[in-house]
């Protein structure tokens, strides 16, 4: 009997164990894919969850809130801002006007017209002037920057680009600053106070005195070198100094009078400025300048140059009167001396946007002086004279416009009359 | 000689030429009188200025003042009574030729730095209140000089105050 139960043991156990773990993995199985018990409906659970997520979004605007607080806090509070608290920019900028240095600030002249007569050439003529970009930069509180560039038509109609300033200034207070680069040089008045920009200029033009040596004209306008200025302290007269060491210019037909980088003798120019600004009188200014240089001739000749100019200004919001008077004077090592003598007065008086105008210039250099008088050398100068009359109406402080009428005599030919138009603004 | 006519004759010309249009074109203006309080910083030691000296310091001519201070005018924007009259009477100038000066001071050169320009004189006071080396101006019903504006004082202009009757700073 007990053989017979092992053996039906032996026979059936291996497949009761097989058939239990099966039922076992299938009831579990059914157990698991049964409904949800009775005791939490559908509804309840949808419930749960929405609170569930609401207490999230809780817990997430509550991280916010406490994030943002802290990202807007300061080291100290603010203090409290009186009630009608005006122009809390202002006060910031001013600060950061006198302690950082300021922005690059960048201008834009120009001028176009049109010609008429012998004056300024064969036939009538549209005619661009100039396009002058100017830049200024102040790059700490002492040190600052200027920088300006010209284009300008030619009687060719080319249109050269000329870098006409460029200057690096250290300025230590009102009585002494320095500057090193490519300037205009401080001959009289008339060269400094108006450079390129014919939009500052009352008149179309410049005198013939003062016309551009890279356009004809016979002083050194444009130089290279130093720079030192201010005010000299004597309290209501309001004097000013100014003196240049710079390379000269150079000498010769086709020459560029300024020598940029190369200059053709090791005697240096100088030039001494001094002006007068007398309180009780606004708006005058009278001075004198003395120029020296040594020039080289084309045949290694040195040619001692001096230039002193004299003049009285008196500018006010109404009248313009600008008087200038110099002597060029040329002399070699031996021979004789010689004398070139120009003056210009400009007058001018403002009614509301009007303003008409009046100037006179005259030069006459001798048919022998040794830098003036040989046109195989350099262009000739001569006498040349005559009145300018005209109109200037400005539409408003970036434009104007003005029509003048020239009247030039010259030591060989008949005088010659010219009409012209402008319109010079800046931008 | 007859070149010398010539000229006389032109210049008599433009001045009668402009003297009609002058006149044709001159707008009315009418001054009600009420004068002009120069302000400074309260720490600023100076109490007296000249009209020569305002300008100066107005129009850039003076960078510092006694003190070592850098001198920072303020003025209020363009369109006020009390900037016009100051303008015209200080700088003897529009406001054209105002932004055109600096515009020409520093295509000269010049180390000129127009002043720092605020909405209304309120902005004026509390730069100046907040500013050592400032200076500015108000009309005088925007002064009240009892310190409740801050650390600002008024300076005289000439020797005198804004309430003398020969005070020449007026609108």
């Amino acid at each position: 009997m007990r053989e017979t139960m092992k053996n039906i043991f032996r026979k059936f156990l291996p497949v009761q164990i097989v058939g239990f773990a099966i039922l076992i993995a299938l009831s579990w199985t059914a157990f698991a894919q049964q409904p949800a018990p009775a005791t939490a409906s559908q509804g309840e659970i949808n419930q749960q969850l929405l609170d569930r997520i609401a207490e999230l979004e809780k817990e997430v605007k509550q991280l916010r809130q406490a994030t943002n607080q802290s990202s807007i806090q300061t080291p100290t509070p603010p203090a409290p801002a009186p009630a009608p608290l005006p122009e809390p920019v202002a006060i910031v900028e001013i600060t950061q006007a006198n302690v950082v240095a300021d922005r690059l600030k960048l201008n834009f002249f120009g001028d176009t017209g049109y010609q008429i007569g012998h004056f300024y050439g064969p036939a009538n003529t549209f005619e661009f002037g100039e396009f002058d970009m100017f830049a200024t930069a102040r790059l700490s509180e002492h040190v600052s920057a200027l920088g300006e560039i010209l284009f300008t038509s030619s009687t060719d109609n080319s249109v050269g680009v000329d870098v006409e300033r460029l200057l690096l200034k250290y300025r230590a207070d009102d009585y002494f600053a320095a500057s090193i680069g490519r300037i205009h040089t401080d001959i009289g008045y008339y060269n400094t106070a108006f450079h390129r920009g014919d939009y500052f200029q009352t008149t179309i033009g410049r005198p013939v005195m003062y016309e551009f040596d890279d356009q004809g004209g016979f002083l050194p306008l444009q130089d290279l070198g130093v720079v030192l200025e201010g005010k000299v302290p004597s309290g209501k007269l309001g004097l000013n100094y100014v003196f240049e060491v710079t390379n000269g210019r150079a000498y010769g037909i086709n020459a560029e009078p300024a020598q940029n980088s190369t200059d053709g003798n090791n005697s240096k120019a100088v030039n001494l400025n001094m002006s007068a600004k007398p309180e009780w009188v606004p708006g005058l200014a009278v001075g004198f300048s003395v120029r020296h240089d040594y020039l080289s001739d084309v045949n290694n000749l040195r040619v001692s140059e001096t230039i002193p100019v004299f003049y009285a200004v008196y500018n006010s919001a109404k009248y313009e009167w600008l008087n200038e008077a110099m002597v060029v004077r040329h002399a070699r090592p031996v021979g004789p001396v010689y004398h070139t003598t120009a003056f210009y007065t400009q007058f001018s008086r403002r009614f509301g946007a009007y303003r008409p105008y009046f100037r006179y210039s005259y030069v006459n250099a001798p048919e022998n002086d040794p830098i003036y008088g040989d046109p195989t050398e350099i262009q000739e100068v001569g006498r040349v004279n005559g009145p300018t009359v005209g109109m200037r109406y400005d539409f408003n402080d970036h434009a104007a416009f003005k029509l003048q009428y020239d009247r030039e005599g010259t030591t060989d030919t008949k005088s010659i009359n010219g009409g012209s138009g402008q319109f010079a603004f800046t931008f | 000689m007859k070149t010398i006519q010539t000229i006389l004759l032109l210049m008599l010309g433009i001045l009668v030429f402009g003297g009609a249009i002058e006149f044709a074109t001159e707008p009315v203006e009418a001054a009600t009188g009420d004068p002009i309080v120069v302000i400074v910083n309260g720490a600023n030691p100076v109490d007296d200025l000249s009209m020569g000296e305002l300008k100066k310091l107005f129009m850039s001519d003076r960078s510092k003042w006694d003190t070592g201070k850098a001198v920072a005018p303020v003025i209020v924007v363009a369109g006020p009574a009390e900037r016009t009259a100051f303008l015209k009477i200080v700088c003897g100038m529009n406001d054209a030729d105002f932004s055109k000066y600096f515009l020409q001071a520093a295509f000269t050169g010049k180390s000129a730095t127009p002043p720092r320009e605020v909405p209304s004189s309120q902005g004026v006071k509390s730069v100046v209140g907040s500013s050592p080396g400032a200076i500015g101006f108000v009309k005088a019903g925007d002064f009240h000089g009892d310190g409740s504006e801050g650390a600002i004082k008024a300076v005289k202009v000439d020797g005198l105050t804004a309430g003398d009757s020969s005070y020449k700073l007026k609108m």
